[in-house]
């Protein structure tokens, strides 16, 4: 039995990256539909293919909004709602924006760049999680907010996209609070240092053979959004931890 | 005897009409006032809505009607023309096509139009081809997109608006016209009458031990912007659907001798003719409705209705006459006018039990 067998997942930021790898390992998994967002329509239709040859008659709605607009959010959940028929199983909230690169110091952070970086990486979160709760709560769901080191720490230069990442990690305490007494969990995952396109623009100088592979860190998701992981609930995991370890001794 | 029949019984002062959401006159979305009609009783109790938990007891079962609101308002262009349409959709047809109210420009009669053979064209290279009037509402017309589906609605929501009225104070953006709990995109218009639950109340429902079940019946349009045959109250035909998880809740409440409330009259028509359908018993379906309710007509399956404060014709109230008399609702209405009520999609409610 494949472990996602007769769900439904909404990934946002699915064109690339840890997105995309999540996309394919959750059809791998066995869900019963995807609803995948990104800005790429022609990424998201590569992606599209590459998870038909997985899967060719798996239910995948492909998104192309930019979640930055409120507007496009209300289309995505509305686009998701139809394609689901109702009841989604998994949301996980991926897609980030660093902002302006170079990465400036706050005291030269264009304004409008910041209310742009809030906008993606905290308001839409919320705003996706908002519209389609009401698909979640009657049989129970998995939320899934993807966070950052810099959501904990105020490294130099890494502006909005931190202070985003630290209000995405408040979201998610008082959403896991405020939803104690349902179904639906919410967890937030740091993947740790991956080897993504989005890193490589923020750190030109680094070594990007020094990250991990985004495929390396899928199996967190995997679990959360399952069964297995369903009493996990309300909690801050590092994927490059020995997370397994810790949630399995419970 | 129905309400129909009769001359309007209160005159709406135009200044109660609701001209913006709860939440832009400084109340959040659960905090308008309630009119509350004791079925049993002559009485009626004036309160918040967030106090409904004091009027339901565990066990009781709030019906929902799922059915999101689309921006189902579109303008477009007459293909070959100046002349702009707004196409206000009304119905999804079992073939694909749609239902919609054409609203042209100009004066110009839409049949005119029509004899020249019609193409709107949208933005995002959305167009509809207008097959033809329909017979029993005139001022609808089938229409076909050229896109349909998910495709469709993708496009919907890149194009479309909510459909307003012009008692509005601000053209107020769609996601005031959403119910929280809503979750199958469909309806034209918003059912409104579950607009004041905010997640906190009905998590606070939850925990109090009031069910809750959904039925999906996507709301038409309320008005056809024709007054002579807005009047008339045309009987449109619906489709509704029931899950077998409602079947089943609402088959538990009525053996344990607990109430039924409908959220909205929409509900009451799918769970009604569900009824009417099998035999007095909600049963899983997916079917379509005429049936009228009005003052004569035995209630099957609901006890209560939470529903808005309509207008003096509306047909809504040749319903509410199912529940109690319409002497008795017109009293209840004069209260509500002197203690300055609101009406339409963002104003007060009342609850009838």
């Amino acid at each position: 039995m494949k472990l996602l067998a007769g769900k439904f997942a909404l990934i946002t930021g699915a064109s690339q990256g840890l997105g995309r790898e999540l996309a394919l390992t959750y059809a791998r998994e066995g869900v019963r539909g995807l609803a995948l967002v990104a800005r790429s329509k022609d990424l998201l239709q590569s992606l599209a293919s590459e998870i038909y040859r997985i899967r060719p008659n798996l239910n995948v709605a492909i998104i192309n909004a930019d979640l930055g607009s409120s507007v496009e959010v209300e289309r995505v959940a509305a686009v998701t709602l139809a394609a689901c028929e109702g009841r989604l199983d998994i949301l996980v909230n991926n897609a980030s924006t660093i902002g302006p690169v170079p990465m400036p110091y706050l005291l030269d952070y264009p304004a409008d760049d910041f209310h742009q970086v809030l906008n993606v990486n905290l308001i839409a979160p919320f705003l996706l999680i908002q519209n389609l709760l009401a698909a979640m709560i009657d049989h129970g769901g998995s939320i899934i907010n993807v966070t950052s080191d810099a959501g904990r720490v105020g490294y130099p230069g890494w502006g909005a996209y931190g202070i985003s990442k630290f209000g995405l990690e408040g979201l998610s305490q008082t959403w896991a609070a405020e939803l104690a007494k349902t179904d639906v969990r919410i967890n937030w995952i740091d993947p740790g240092n991956m080897n993504t396109a989005m890193h490589r623009e923020a750190e030109p100088d680094e070594d990007p053979t020094a990250w991990s592979d985004p495929a390396a860190v899928t199996d967190i998701f995997v679990f959360l959004a399952s069964d297995s992981g369903q009493h996990v609930r309300g909690e801050r995991l590092e994927a490059q931890s020995k997370w397994r370890a810790r949630l399995q001794k419970g | 005897m129905g309400v129909v029949d009769q001359k309007p019984a209160f005159t709406l002062p135009a200044d109660l009409s609701a001209d913006r959401p709860p939440e832009r006159r400084g109340l959040s979305r659960d905090q308008v006032r309630l009119l509350i009609i004791d079925r049993h009783a002559n009485s009626f109790t004036h309160t918040r809505f967030d106090r409904i938990t004091g009027f339901l007891a565990p066990g009781d079962l709030l019906v929902f009607n799922s059915s999101r609101t689309l921006p189902a308002a579109l303008i477009g262009k007459a293909r070959d023309s100046a002349l702009t349409i707004e196409v206000r959709l009304a119905e999804l047809l079992p073939d694909g096509t749609w239902l919609a109210l054409l609203v042209p420009s100009s004066p110009k009669k839409m049949e005119e139009l029509f004899t020249q053979g019609l193409i709107v064209d949208f933005e995002w290279d959305l167009n509809c081809e207008v097959l033809k009037q329909d017979r029993r509402i005139p001022r609808l017309w089938q229409l076909r997109f050229s896109k349909t589906g998910t495709a469709f609605l993708d496009l919907l929501y890149r194009i479309g608006q909510p459909i307003r009225y012009r008692y509005l104070s601000a053209p107020w953006r769609l996601s005031y016209y959403q119910n929280v709990y809503a979750i199958q995109p469909g309806a034209s218009e918003m059912a409104s009458a579950g607009r004041a639950f905010s997640w906190k109340l009905l998590l606070q429902l939850r925990n109090q031990g009031v069910e809750s079940a959904s039925i999906t019946l996507h709301t038409g349009l309320s008005s056809y912007l024709d007054g002579e045959l807005d009047r008339q109250h045309v009987v449109s035909e619906e489709k509704y659907s029931v899950s077998e998880e409602a079947a089943d809740k609402i088959r538990r409440t009525r053996n344990s001798g607990h109430r039924i409330i409908a959220v909205g009259t929409t509900v009451v028509r799918a769970l009604e003719s569900a009824a009417a359908e099998f035999g007095g018993e909600v049963k899983a379906c997916h079917q379509y409705t005429k049936l009228r309710i009005t003052a004569d007509y035995h209630l099957q399956i609901v006890s209560g209705l939470l529903t808005g404060l309509h207008e003096p014709e509306a047909s809504h109230l040749e319903l509410l006459a199912a529940f109690v008399p319409p002497e008795k609702i017109y009293a209840a209405y004069h209260e509500a006018i002197q203690r300055r009520y609101l009406w339409h999609e963002f104003g007060d409610l009342n609850l009838i039990l």
